[in-house]
């Protein structure tokens, strides 16, 4: 005889693969569409280099620019860093960090060893700025163009493919 | 012309996969003998057509085709043979191909050592893996092609392959974890065929056995390699991230340690049948769950090299076909499940109870810290959270606790029940002398007591204990030992040194941010850290910065070299730590920036016992082998 607690692994699994399921088909429009198109959201949060300096939107003054959120826990972003440390060395374009649920000395720390690509760092530990935006993790990329508008989005570390298939198009406008 | 002959090949491979994924169950039941085909035979012919489609890609790399997509994309003019070699599986496509190949070496193996005089089960388990075959050759032949031309005009130089990933432990790292992933596909076909046949549960244990342990070995290894790849080139220092991906590859190897474990119990007393089953189809679902995770794009880690959510669903699509097809037989089929046999608390079947008890709710909590921010997200549309290192680092301390303890005293307990427990007192005594020593050697070698770190030292220690007196106390024979002990034996041992190397450098580091000019030096603990020398050099496909440092501890002086690399196809950055290891301690150093001239910020670490975690993990991956060993040679 098969009793109903044969049954429930089965269930659980299921219900599992659905919601698998549903956040990768929800995944591309709700991560492409939310943001692109719209202006960058306004915010007011400390720098991280300097506490007493409170940054807002209109501090992100010299546009095209990349904003790039990053931590030290996210592995990823090291493996990225070196190619954002080369976009600021050909001067490419500004990139704006936003430095996620972090630990301050240790981002500094890392910016001291590693290079700092950044103009400056938002230092967002409560993740407001990055709800905002739909931050999923880190390290996650946006593009801003001339006008202040997000027009492309990257989840996952930015590389020179990345660069070239998502981003560059719009340098061009 | 080698690029298409191993894609033709291939497509063979998938139709022959599929002709052996159907015959042998279409003869078991129609009892008709034309649908029955001569699968150890077949086995081997479908291995040989895919170590050939491996190997042209292999070659494509080698003579540097870069008209074939996939090279162009991984691959460069200038990279070295050994690293053209390994860029084979440097990426997805390649990774899949290897994939196959390591599944259907196992099929083989499994074929070849099992003896069964059960041939229609053997077939059962032949077909299920084919189906899986498969599935993995039409998910590679259709998202992930790695034989595709670009055409007409093919780029001269290709793009390279990820600098972090031209290292020796970065090369042999993927292949093991995937021999020890796909491995996990016997077990999975054993169980399902076990519910199938109604096959009594003594009898598939013991088939099951040998591979599941195989298959934790690789796993082990696998595992251990990367930690180790990340400690020195990540040039952090760490060994251990609880990024997803690590965490894809740590729950597969608790159920696989649970299950082997699980599977003692079902072999020897009849009983845990059911339980086996369902962690053979878990065991084998989270290592599908794994590559999942990492190639649909859905959790962000360093490991997503392939990020596209068509591969994510038909991966998905892959897992929930095999995984609910064989959970609806679990939930439906009346299958033979064991004997239903009395044991009381003391009883080895006990401890195998709680061990599995503890890795599986482990297994589970690791599982859903890993994928909680995608339900979190889910549920409260769009709220997003992350879950790092402190919550697993929470999760995993209790447990260690709990199955340290009882891997201590679980090598004494008999079957149905232990009568003598004179070995507790001889446990605690011996076992404290011993941290004693441990702590006091410790305090010798770094002038230093962390409270700390007394917790795991003394839990090191219980299990070496534990694992050394049950050896002696059976009083084999030399040759009796190494027959029928080692096994065990070097695998719990494995573990108390793993246990003592995570104790000690989590809590005995020293690390610190210095900047220094050419000639300077500075006190670091007891050494006395020199700037040596700077100057450039040129690699067969890089240009680096060399630094020498100088670690002085007024007996010996040790010259360590960092680099700093910039690698040109790419002008990808790379730090390459240097690292002098000694038997108690790794002196680490990781060059920073250029601030001005020759003045550079290095980060200097002191890493006690650190090589001992991977000591530790490399006698484990040891033991697990032998014991899979032994396991087949009974049955041969």
């Amino acid at each position: 005889m098969k009793k109903i607690i044969d049954v429930l692994p089965l269930a659980i699994f299921i219900g599992l693969v659905v919601v698998l399921f549903s956040f990768l088909s929800e995944k591309d429009d709700q991560l492409e569409t939310v943001l692109i198109d719209s202006s960058f959201p306004e915010f007011s949060l400390k720098a991280l280099s300097d506490d007493s300096r409170i940054l807002s939107k209109d501090d992100i003054s010299d546009l095209p620019a990349l904003i790039n959120v990053w931590a030290t826990w996210c592995i990823a972003c090291r493996v990225e860093h070196p190619f954002l440390m080369k976009l600021k060395e050909e001067s490419i374009l500004k990139i704006y960090g936003l430095n996620y649920k972090d630990d301050k000395n240790k981002a500094l720390e890392l910016l001291k060893r590693d290079g700092n690509p950044f103009e400056f760092s938002i230092y967002d530990f409560e993740g407001r700025l990055a709800i905002d935006l739909g931050v999923y993790g880190a390290p996650e990329t946006f593009f801003i163009d001339k006008r202040g508008v997000i027009r492309e989005r990257h989840v996952g570390v930015i590389d020179e493919k990345v660069w070239e298939t998502k981003f560059a198009k719009y340098l061009d406008e | 012309m080698i690029p298409e002959l191993g894609h033709i090949i291939l497509i063979t491979h998938l139709i022959l996969c599929l002709i052996g994924g159907t015959m042998p169950l279409l003869a078991e039941y129609t009892g008709l003998k034309i649908f029955q085909i001569p699968i150890k035979k077949l086995s081997v012919f479908l291995f040989l057509l895919i170590s050939i489609s491996f190997l042209s890609l292999v070659y494509s790399f080698l003579v540097d085709d870069f008209s074939v997509a996939y090279v162009a994309q991984n691959s460069n003019i200038n990279l070295p043979d050994y690293y053209k070699f390994a860029a084979t599986w440097g990426a997805h496509e390649g990774s899949l191909v290897l994939w196959i190949l390591a599944m259907n070496a196992w099929i083989v193996g499994f074929l070849f050592f099992t003896h069964a005089k059960d041939r229609d089960f053997l077939a059962s388990v032949f077909s299920i893996s084919c189906q899986v075959m498969f599935a993995f050759s039409l998910f590679t032949l259709f998202t992930s092609n790695p034989f595709e031309r670009i055409l007409p005009i093919p780029p001269l130089n290709g793009a390279d392959l990820n600098p972090s990933l031209q290292d020796f432990a970065f090369t042999v790292h993927p292949p093991l974890l995937y021999f020890g992933y796909s491995g996990l596909l016997i077990p999975f076909a054993i169980a399902v065929s076990a519910m199938l046949f109604s096959k009594e549960t003594k009898e598939w244990a013991a088939y099951s056995r040998p591979w599941t342990l195989f298959s934790c070995s690789f796993l082990t290894l696998g595992i251990g390699l990367g930690s180790w790849w990340a400690y020195y080139e990540l040039g952090w220092g760490g060994w251990w991230f609880w990024d997803p991906v690590e965490n894809a590859a740590f729950v597969p190897w608790l159920l696989s340690v649970a299950l082997f474990h699980s599977l003692i119990t079902s072999q020897n007393r009849g009983i845990f049948g059911k339980w086996s089953i369902l962690l053979s189809i878990f065991a084998f679902a989270t290592s599908l769950l794994g590559t999942f995770l990492v190639r649909s794009g859905i959790l962000t880690s360093v490991h997503a090299f392939a990020l596209d959510p068509e591969r994510g669903l038909f991966i998905l699509g892959i897992l929930a076909f095999f995984i609910i097809g064989s959970l609806m037989i679990y939930s439906i089929k009346d299958f033979e499940h064991g004997e239903d046999k009395a044991y009381a608390l003391t009883s080895k079947e006990f401890g195998f109870l709680l061990n599995n008890l503890l890795l599986v709710v482990l297994a589970v909590s690791i599982l859903f810290g890993t994928i909680f921010p995608l339900i979190y997200e889910a549920v409260t549309n769009g709220k997003q959270i992350s879950v790092g290192a402190p919550y697993f680092e929470i999760i995993l301390f209790p447990f260690a606790i709990g199955l340290g303890l009882l891997q201590g005293v679980a090598l004494y307990l008999s079957w149905e029940k232990s009568t003598s427990f004179d070995f507790v007192s001889r446990l605690l005594i011996e076992s404290t002398s011993i941290f004693a020593l441990i702590v006091l050697v410790l305090f010798v070698l770094f002038d230093n007591l962390y409270l700390n770190s007394f917790a795991t030292i003394f839990l090191a220690s219980w299990i070496a204990v534990g694992t050394l007196q049950v050896s002696k106390k059976r009083n084999l024979g030399y040759w009796d030992f190494l027959r029928k002990r080692l096994s065990v034996t070097l695998a719990h041992l494995g573990m108390a040194i793993l246990v003592l190397g995570v104790g000690v450098v989590s809590s005995y580091s020293l690390e610190k941010e210095i900047i220094l000019a050419p000639d300077d030096s500075i006190k670091f603990g007891d050494q006395v850290v020199k700037f040596e020398s700077i100057e450039d050099s040129l690699g067969p496909n890089y240009f680096s910065k060399k630094a020498v440092i100088s670690f002085d501890d007024g007996k010996d002086v040790s010259n360590l070299i960092t680099e700093k690399r910039t690698y040109s196809p790419s002008g990808q950055l790379t730090t390459e730590a240097g690292i002098e290891t000694e038997i108690f301690k790794d002196l680490y150093i990781s060059m920073g920036d250029n601030l001005e001239d020759d003045i550079w910020s290095f980060k200097i670490q002191i890493k006690p016992f650190i090589r001992w975690i991977w000591l530790g993990a490399l006698l484990i991956s040891l033991g697990s082998f032998l014991a899979g060993i032994k396991q087949i040679r009974r049955l041969v």
